[in-house]
């Protein structure tokens, strides 16, 4: 693991579940890498997949994406409508031989603030392992 | 399954062409849409035929597909559907991609009725406008011994060049010299041969064999060559460098029967940024190349699409810098149908990945928590 490589990660999260999860964690005082970068959207159901392929291609490291949990998409089936578009892009870039695992999909519901701020963690230091995303140094995407 | 049997006159063409004046004659059909020769003599255009004189020396088996059948169909029925009867002869993968602009509201089907055949492949369009004549002969040679080593990559190793989801089809395959089976392939089909005056009760077991054994072996050939254009474009280096020749005309996805959208998102204002955009970016890299985007372009344009892409070669015919991009559409096609459980063309029952979710699938692609999950080390933040 490089100690001096501090990645950037985009977490697009929606606003209901995933943004009361990240609150939950402010409430108990607990702290997530500053290296994370919120971004909050209505529904991850609102979320394109061209967005997501910009964060990959132009800059970051490694992205996120949490919605609600099964059920309780507060659009009805946002999260599932996400979950088939990160599906989609995973296995494009998967079949090109691109690194599909800087990508990950993961429900966090609102008061689940110590799995918000797992999820970062874990997600930071599994970045960290695989290194900078080489993407991002090229100047011919 | 069963079928008819047509006895071909003097060449396979020709018999079809009569058997399409007899379709006029008999009133199964007030028109029919098939490729024709153009006037200047090296290409071909679908044209849509009332006068049945006009048939005279059009091309039912074209050598090479300049636009997407499916294109043809959709600007048919941009206002609405035909109310006369028309047969539209097609390649297989042209009535596939036909198909998927229904599912996509883009085209209505009424009244039409679909012809496919035994496809054994086209030659670059490329290749064919260099030399029209000769090309003429080597395609007519290869059709005959259904050998593709001429013919586009992305139909060497199309496994669907057989009955897709038409009305009718020819099955050249398996089938005594001399003869051609009728297949009807829909409820459509049947009335047609009937009203026609065909019974369809041969078995078609020989052509069924024949299918299945060039089957396996374009499934064979497209391992192959998947796994060859993998050490070409499989990681960031070789992606781009394959990419790096691009000249963003967008025409791969101009002349892509699925990409319907009247407006593209990637020539949209939602796709261009203000110049300090840029000069950030190049202050990061160092430098970029203008104008940008051109993987997000063909990787947004895969997540738009890639679900409905019938592998039929159109954007790579169309590409002015020789990029390989309908083969790596294909490789992209192929994984990514299998993992939402979908085959574009298959099935006009077949709803849309794109319409329909259900709670338990795809759960692969959650990233399962532990709740034990321990931080690594505090110090390296
Ligand atoms: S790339 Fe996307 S937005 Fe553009 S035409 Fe194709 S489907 Fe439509
Ligand atoms: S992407 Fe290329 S191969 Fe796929 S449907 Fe469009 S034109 Fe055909
Ligand atoms: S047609 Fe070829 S050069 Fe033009 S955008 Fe597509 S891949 Fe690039
Ligand atoms: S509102 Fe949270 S995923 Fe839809």
């Amino acid at each position: 693991m490089n100690k001096n490589f501090t990645p950037k990660i985009i977490y697009f999260m929606c606003n209901w579940c995933g943004t009361g999860g990240a609150e939950s964690a402010s409430a108990h005082h607990l702290y997530y890498p500053e290296n994370v970068l919120p971004y909050r959207v209505n529904c991850t159901g609102s979320l394109s997949t061209v967005l997501i392929l910009r964060a990959f291609i132009d800059g970051a490291d490694g992205v996120i994406i949490s919605g609600c949990h099964p059920g309780d998409c507060h659009y009805e089936d946002g999260n599932f409508r996400e979950r088939k578009r990160v599906a989609t892009i995973k296995s494009i870039i998967e079949s090109l031989g691109l690194e599909e695992d800087r990508i990950w999909f993961r429900y966090v519901a609102h008061g689940e603030g110590k799995r918000f701020v797992d999820t970062t963690t874990e997600f930071n230091d599994y970045i960290k392992k695989i290194g900078p995303n080489p993407l991002k140094e090229r100047s011919d995407t | 399954m069963r079928g008819s049997v047509l006895p071909i006159e003097n060449n396979l063409e020709e018999t079809i062409l009569n058997f399409i004046k007899e379709a006029f004659d008999k009133k199964c059909i007030e028109a029919v849409i098939l490729p024709k020769r153009i006037p200047s003599g090296d290409s071909f255009a679908y044209l849509l035929i009332k006068d049945k004189s006009i048939l005279e020396g059009a091309s039912p088996f074209p050598p090479v597909i300049p636009v997407q059948g499916a294109k043809a169909i959709s600007s048919l029925t941009r206002q609405g559907s035909v109310k006369k009867k028309i047969l539209a002869i097609m390649h297989p993968c042209e009535i596939r991609a036909t198909i998927e602009l229904f599912k996509l509201k883009q085209t209505t089907l009424n009244n039409l009725i679909f012809m496919s055949y035994d496809c054994p492949g086209v030659l670059p369009l490329s290749d064919y406008l260099e030399n029209p004549d000769e090309n003429d002969q080597t395609f007519l040679a290869a059709q005959q011994k259904w050998d593709s080593k001429d013919m586009r990559p992305v139909c060497k190793i199309c496994t669907e060049f057989s009955a897709p989801a038409s009305d009718l089809h020819i099955g050249q395959l398996g089938t005594d010299e001399g003869k051609i089976f009728l297949i009807p392939n829909s409820s459509v089909g049947k009335e047609f041969l009937n009203a026609f005056g065909l019974n369809s009760d041969v078995p078609l077991d020989e052509w069924e064999a024949e299918v299945e054994k060039l089957k396996k072996e374009r499934e064979n050939n497209k391992k192959d060559a998947q796994e060859k254009l993998k050490t070409k474009v499989e990681g960031p280096e070789n992606l781009l460098e394959t990419l790096s020749s691009c000249i963003t005309c967008h025409n791969c996805m101009r002349v892509c029967p699925v990409c319907y959208c009247r407006q593209c998102y990637f020539d949209s204002d939602a796709f261009k940024f203000p110049p300090d955009n840029f000069i950030s970016k190049s202050e990061k890299k160092g430098s970029i190349r203008l104008p940008s985007d051109t993987l997000i372009f063909h990787l947004g344009r895969m997540s738009h699409m890639i679900h409905s892409c019938v592998s039929c070669g159109t954007c790579e015919d169309a590409c002015p810098m020789d990029i390989p991009i309908a083969q790596i559409f294909n490789l992209v096609a192929d994984k990514t149908q299998q993992v939402l459980d979908y085959k574009p063309g298959r099935n006009i029952e077949e709803p849309l990945p794109t319409v329909t979710y259900q709670e338990e699938e795809l759960q692969e692609f959650e990233k399962p928590y532990s709740e034990t999950y321990i931080k690594v080390e505090e110090t390296n933040v």
